[in-house]
């Protein structure tokens, strides 16, 4: 009967088993809103557990989701609306981050969203949180949600924010839905702010990234690696110049970013700016490869061999304040993805019965299971 | 014991004021309503307000935290008689680290700037207020400014926080390291106009000084011109650091005030500053003069130095106080529109003061849309305060028809409590109310203020289902 009633609501919405995902009768992808509430009402009348998907890109972060069913964003896959004058554009969760900033490119603006995205979706990205290098300039990802529609846990298609640039009507859903990893419902559509594309773009490296960064004048990310420290300029070629000249470099054109780290696993460790600098001493006696934001506080380094080492590494994380997440792992990894849960965790139960009272969407993904 | 004998236990008599004279000081904010207050505390530690929370709890009084009593919105003004949490005492700055501070929320905003000048550092978001509003407004409100253009307003300058919650706990959210795991309920807070808590210590994130800035003053014959301006500097592929636009009856106002040689015949004069490296501000700002010139801009002049510079910002920024001057009473709104949509907007709000026969000035974040129109009047004329309401009312219906919204910097607050309905569905309401529900479930924080009554009423299970049947 159960399964008589999902087949009358989701008809035409069945797709192929997603490979990778874990196995599920039923792989649903909605092409509007409402059908994706109609299927977490569903869920949460006969409390079963919906998986979200989107390219399955960012699936190892968050605690192991056990689905009855998957509900993917494959079908919800528009560039909406985009006005470039206001420098706005809304799309839908499943298109490709390759192809918005390849659109927004053509005439000379971006979303500012990860510069070596792969495979990952806007909705993806944005539920798991994740920001690009060039944070250091923009800030994250989350200060460019303007306008969220999500379909959330119990049923509902709720709309918060709006489609300005400048706006303090209301809650703001934007920016609680950014790295709420799927746990509220799933972001049908989401509004964001875009940037200009600067003119030119240039690299200079360095020795010494710290320096480095005090010596420039806000650039665009200031990246340390195993073997290289780059400082990404952007800007005019006279500001490019200047900006090289202070921090002692020669530049070369263009913006290579680094490339993914290799291997099965890989961490993130997140701490206060100022720690950088420690925290890479720490992994860098490792052996394994890292790449390090100077100025943001995130370290990314490959943690296949080191299961001890990373408990070391997450009790120092933690005793300044931030963490040590798992990007990335096998299935059979035994990392724990998030570490201590943060000291909000009943209020951050609350909020997500607020929208998600039976647990229908990413069931305990979040820290402390939730 | 009485609410006041209690709270005057653990705060001493003289940090307790229940005399209705003194509490003559509290009812108000600097918008135009007035509200009731049971007793205003002035605590100066978390510790204080926790237990002053959990005091008014056990007496069933709401409690409205408070800062400077600068909002326009309402805000701080209670709906009921309420216990008055003003945290203008709790103004510590606890220098941290390089790029960030803890302070208490009573810090004043333009104190944390001066605090960090020699560190070549400042706090960005600088609403005009900024001389006399504080740090816990600006987070209650999600406050903006004219800098916030290219900054970003308030929430994108605070990284975490210290809160009492409506049942007298304390929580920590947010914090120094980027993206903190679990939901980011730090930026929810922002902007809740003391409704999920009391934010008792801030986690703000500090901004370097430019080694370069350029300010221009652009006279305009229209303002059409001048909103033409703004839009081509945008397209240009320019975000400036601010881009401000003033009307002529404001600029004949606020030369009365300042005497800064504003160009009180201009029909509309634009304030636009570019910051960063000496070589890229010479090229914005040889960009927007072009930009202007080819919009018809009959004057481009460039602040010489620091001193001319200073003198735009404190016209700009004094031009509330310059209109009180002129009128006995004044409204200032908040509304916000897609930038492109200026011109027809600023056309229809200009019809509305001539319908109502009003006087309108306008002073406004042009870069990025947010409208400030303001109406100088004499409240004691018979019937000016209704004329006043009602072409405000039809100014917010007009920006959100436009695809706007009801507040861009100032926030909902009481003012626009009631206008939610005009772009939130009852559904949305709903979840809100229910947000707001998991913080404060019975009601305690700031009650009455941001959603309308009705909100969590709604059922959708049950519309939903009856849409569903047959």
């Amino acid at each position: 009967m159960l399964k008589q009633e999902l087949a009358r609501l989701a008809k035409g919405l069945f797709a192929e088993p997603i490979p990778g995902a874990p196995p599920v009768e039923h792989t649903i992808a909605p092409t509007l809103a409402e059908e994706a509430a109609a299927v977490f009402r569903f869920a949460s009348e006969y409390g079963l557990r919906v998986l979200l998907w989107g390219s399955g890109a960012h699936q190892a972060m968050g605690n192991l989701v056990t689905p009855d069913l998957i509900m993917t964003t494959a079908a919800l896959d528009q560039v909406v609306d985009w006005q470039p004058e206001d420098l706005t554009v809304v799309v839908q969760p499943g298109v490709l981050i390759v192809d918005l900033e390849a659109k927004l490119e053509q005439q000379g603006q971006t979303a500012i969203l990860p510069e070596s995205p792969g495979v990952s979706t806007v909705g993806g990205t944005i539920a798991a949180g994740l920001s690009g290098w060039r944070r250091l300039r923009y800030g994250p990802t989350r200060d460019r949600m303007l306008e969220v529609r999500l379909a959330t846990g119990d049923g509902r298609v709720v709309r918060g924010g709006g489609r300005l640039v400048k706006n303090v009507t209301g809650y703001d859903l934007p920016r609680l839905v950014t790295g709420s990893f799927g746990s509220l419902g799933l972001i049908s559509e989401v509004c964001l702010k875009l940037w200009p594309l600067t003119t030119e773009r240039a690299m200079v490296h360095v020795d010494d990234p710290a320096a480095a960064l005090a010596a420039s004048y806000r650039p665009d990310a200031v990246i340390e690696s195993n073997d290289l420290a780059t400082v990404y300029l952007a800007g005019s070629a006279e500001e490019i110049a200047a900006q090289a000249s202070a921090i002692g470099g020669e530049p070369s054109a263009g913006h290579h970013w680094p490339d993914p780290l290799p291997g099965r696993t890989e961490a993130v460790i997140r701490v206060p700016a100022s720690a950088v600098s420690a925290i890479v001493a720490m992994i860098r006696p490792l052996g394994v490869a890292f790449q390090a934001a100077h100025g943001v506080g995130e370290i990314r380094f490959v943690a296949d061999g080191i299961v001890d080492e990373i408990g070391a590494l997450r009790k120092t994380a933690e005793s300044l304040g931030g963490a040590l997440v798992v990007a990335r792992a096998p299935d059979d990894s035994t990392i724990e993805r998030w570490g201590s849960p943060p000291g909000s965790i009943e209020l951050q139960r609350r909020v997500k019965a607020a929208f998600d009272p039976r647990g229908a969407a990413n069931a305990g993904i979040l820290p402390g299971g939730i | 014991m009485s609410l006041v004998e209690e709270l005057k236990a653990i705060l001493g008599s003289d940090r307790v004021h229940s005399h209705p004279l003194e509490l003559l000081v509290y009812n108000k904010d600097a918008g135009v309503t007035t509200g009731a207050v049971a007793a205003a505390v002035l605590p100066e530690t978390t510790q204080e307000v926790a237990a002053c929370v959990r005091t008014a709890r056990r007496h069933g009084v709401p409690v409205v935290a408070r800062g400077a009593g600068t909002g326009l919105a309402g805000g701080a003004v209670p709906t009921e008689p309420a216990l008055l949490v003003v945290l203008t005492r709790m103004n510590q700055v606890w220098d941290l680290d390089g790029t960030t501070a803890w302070i208490g929320p009573g810090v004043l905003n333009l104190d944390l700037s001066r605090h960090t000048a020699d560190k070549g550092l400042h706090y960005a978001p600088d609403p005009s207020s900024q001389a006399a509003c504080t740090i816990g407004g600006n987070v209650a409100t999600n406050a903006g400014g004219p800098h916030c253009l290219a900054e970003g307003t308030t929430v994108a300058h605070i990284l975490g926080m210290e809160m009492v919650t409506a049942d007298g706990d304390v929580v920590h959210l947010g914090g120094q390291s980027p993206d903190p795991i679990g939901l980011d309920l730090r930026g929810v807070v922002v902007g809740s106009e003391g409704t999920l808590g009391i934010v008792t210590k801030v986690l703000v994130k500090l901004t370097e000084n430019p080694p370069a800035v350029r300010t221009l003053l652009l006279t305009f014959e229209t303002i059409r011109d001048a909103a033409a301006t703004v839009s081509a500097t945008i397209a240009s592929g320019i975000v400036p650091a601010a881009l401000e636009m003033m009307d002529q009856p404001m600029v004949i106002a606020v030369e009365a005030f300042t005497r800064g040689g504003l160009p009180v015949d201009a029909a509309a004069v634009l304030i636009a500053e570019v910051v960063g490296l000496d070589a890229g501000v010479a090229a914005e700002a040889a960009t927007i003069e072009r930009i202007a010139v080819e919009q018809g801009a009959t004057s481009v002049k460039v602040a010489a130095d620091e001193e001319e510079r200073a003198l735009l910002w404190k016209a700009r920024k004094n031009a509330f106080g310059a209109v009180a001057q002129a009128a006995p009473d004044y409204y200032l709104h908040d509304t916000v529109v897609p930038r492109t949509r200026l011109v027809e907007v600023m056309a229809k709000i200009y019809e509305i003061g001539d319908t109502h026969g009003i006087k309108m000035l306008n002073v406004f974040h042009a870069g990025d849309g947010n409208l400030h129109p303001l109406v100088a009047y004499d409240a004691r004329e018979p019937g000016m305060a209704e004329k006043v309401r009602a072409a405000a009312e039809e100014m917010v219906r007009i920006s959100v028809a436009a695809g706007g919204s009801l507040t861009g910097e100032h926030g909902v607050g009481l003012e626009k409590r009631d206008l939610m309905t005009l772009v939130f569905d009852p559904v949305d309401l709903d979840a809100q109310a229910r947000l707001r529900e998991a913080f404060d479930p019975d009601g305690v924080l700031n009650p009455g203020k941001i959603l309308p009554r009705g909100s969590r009423c709604y059922d959708y299970g049950m519309a939903v289902l009856s849409e569903g049947e047959e």
